[in-house]
């Protein structure tokens, strides 16, 4: 019985300290913290863009950025977006290729420091699928990705609510690579892509160039994050991906420190497993910004990320 | 988390929940203890709640025994997938909410944990009241007891073993669901189940799991106390020597007369 009561005390002294310092930490007052403009900033993101060198603390390191409050959104994608919109937040991360970025007159803040690695377009492929005509293909399907190019697929995906295969196909012959032939004759293949439409439309593209040039492809798109997908691509069962120079290097090496779009692709060229190969880079990137309101950035003179380290008057 | 051995996970997620600087908040960041506190707040919200709603409910079906198919539906509703429902309400709701608040995802949030509270709450009320044995509750009438009487006196105390078990089963899968919150933007303890996973922090994934499971137990210990003393000893049978069902009813009847 003493036990007991005991037992009930402590708990109930927990609880209430729980509920009480719940209290205290829910206020999201956005006063400045440390008489800086981002001291009185909430920013907006991934969970994992709070702890990446290239996240709060790349920010912290390359411009002295320290924010007031963190709160985890989701992946550059329309809870991120909703949130700066309607002002939970104040900064964001959002990718630079998003059409919600113009379609919300919001104002990407300039990285003289590249703090943000480069984040070129690449498809990562498994070494026996990696035949001279299925490089041919893929390769010249890099030569022509740009970041507008980008851009303008997911505006038809995302705001025109097109199909993505039929956005790929579009794509593909409106610049002559969706030609028929057989480069890539007698080669299997499965083509994976994670969880948001740029991938998707990505991985289409390699798709439905590769069956043209007589591939057999079975697609599994939409598989979700990193951590579930890149185990299937290192273990054999999923044999090409598209995916993004700075972010993958990330993922294997997580002391990586190459920012360049050169520097990141020779890195990863050395940190990919035996099994996989990195096929050229395209011009296109979809890389990390800090993004503000329009009203925000005029509100307190902002147009690079340096800005946000100035002393509030 | 793959070969490495057991222990050494085990080891890292211990270093983690005793890292007093993961108990703490900053203006920044949100601690261990913050995040308990949020959690335990969007329960006892929903449970709040779910109680006003059901219980009252429960037991006017129970003793009427009328409008029993609310009780079925309310169980149907079960079937209902809590993460769609959450992120269909947010897509519906926070376009509504401008500037610092978090209303937006908070009301979503506590109508999903609201609706899974309630088929427990509400059918184990109704079973409890309406199983009240006829002989008990005749005898209750026979003297002359009203309605409001009879509920409030016989049938709630004989009901109290049933609804306590409802709301026990409801405040466990209220605990486990409101790590839910942290997928649209929230706090509470998932934060640590969702921000290890997408960090690769694996021992505050871990940590964050252990932490619901405890207070999970935590929770039920202490309502399981509770019920030890509301619960009359006439109907738990709780006496320290064997007596018959027929005397502990007896004993029931004495003691509300």
């Amino acid at each position: 019985m003493r036990t007991n009561k005991l037992i009930v005390a402590a708990a109930t002294a927990a609880l209430a300290l729980g509920g009480l310092t719940a209290c205290g930490s829910s206020s999201d007052s956005g006063s400045s913290t440390n008489g800086t403009v981002a001291g009185g900033f909430i920013f907006g993101g991934p969970p994992e863009f709070k702890t990446r060198t290239d996240g709060i603390p790349g920010l912290k390191k390359n411009y002295g950025v320290e924010f007031g409050k963190y709160k985890v959104t989701d992946t550059g994608g329309p809870v991120t977006v909703g949130a700066l919109k309607r002002g939970q937040i104040d900064a964001a991360d959002l990718f630079t290729t998003d059409p919600s970025i113009e379609a919300n007159g919001f104002v990407i803040l300039k990285d003289p420091k590249s703090n943000f690695a480069a984040q070129n377009i690449v498809p990562i492929i498994n070494k026996t699928k990696a035949t001279d005509g299925v490089k041919q293909v893929l390769n010249g399907i890099q030569a022509k990705l740009t970041t507008e190019g980008l851009g303008e697929l997911l505006d038809k995906i995302q705001n025109k609510k097109q199909d993505p295969d039929a956005v790929a196909k579009e794509w593909l012959s409106s610049n002559s690579l969706g030609t028929t032939g057989t480069s890539a004759k007698g080669v299997t293949l499965t083509v994976g892509s994670a969880n948001f439409p740029e991938n998707v439309v990505l991985a289409d593209i390699y798709a439905d160039a590769l069956t043209a040039q007589g591939a057999t492809v079975t697609k599994k798109l939409n598989i979700g994050s990193r951590e579930k997908y890149y185990p299937a691509l290192a273990g054999g069962s999923l044999d090409l991906f598209p995916e993004y120079t700075g972010t993958i290097l990330q993922y294997i090496d997580k002391n990586a420190s190459a920012t360049s779009p050169d520097d990141v692709y020779t890195a990863l060229t050395k940190a990919l497993p035996a099994n996989l190969v990195a096929l050229d880079k395209a011009e296109a990137q979809d890389s990390d910004a800090v993004v503000v309101t329009k009203q925000t950035a005029q509100k307190y003179g902002l147009s690079s990320i340096a800005d946000l380290a100035k002393k509030t008057k | 988390m793959a070969a490495g051995g057991a222990q050494p996970m085990i080891f890292k997620t211990l270093g983690w929940l005793t890292d007093p600087g993961h108990w703490r908040s900053t203006p920044f960041d949100t601690g261990i203890l913050g995040q308990l506190g949020a959690h335990v707040g969007f329960s006892v919200i929903a449970l709040v709640i779910a109680l006003v709603i059901a219980l009252p409910a429960g037991l006017a079906i129970g003793h009427t025994g009328r409008a029993t198919w609310v009780v079925s539906v309310a169980n149907a509703v079960r079937a209902l997938p809590t993460i769609g429902a959450l992120v269909l309400l947010v897509v519906i709701i926070s376009p509504h909410f401008y500037g610092r608040t978090n209303a937006g995802f908070l009301i979503p949030t506590e109508i999903v944990l609201v609706v899974l509270a309630i088929p427990p709450i509400l059918s184990n009320t109704y079973a409890g009241v309406q199983n009240v044995s006829p002989a008990v509750r005749d005898a209750a009438f026979g003297m002359g007891m009203t309605d409001r009487q009879v509920l409030g006196r016989v049938e709630l105390p004989n009901a109290l073993p049933l609804i306590f078990s409802g709301f026990r089963s409801a405040m466990l899968q209220v605990i486990a669901t409101a790590t839910i919150a942290s997928y649209v933007t929230l706090g509470g303890l998932g934060r640590f189940i969702y921000d290890g996973l997408a960090q690769k922090d694996y021992p505050q994934m871990i940590g964050g799991g252990v932490l619901v499971a405890a207070l999970a137990l935590v929770a039920d210990l202490l309502v399981a106390v509770v019920q030890r003393y509301v619960v009359s000893r006439g109907v738990s049978g709780r006496f320290h020597r064997n007596t018959s069902v027929d005397s502990r009813v007896a004993a029931l009847v004495e003691e509300n007369v």
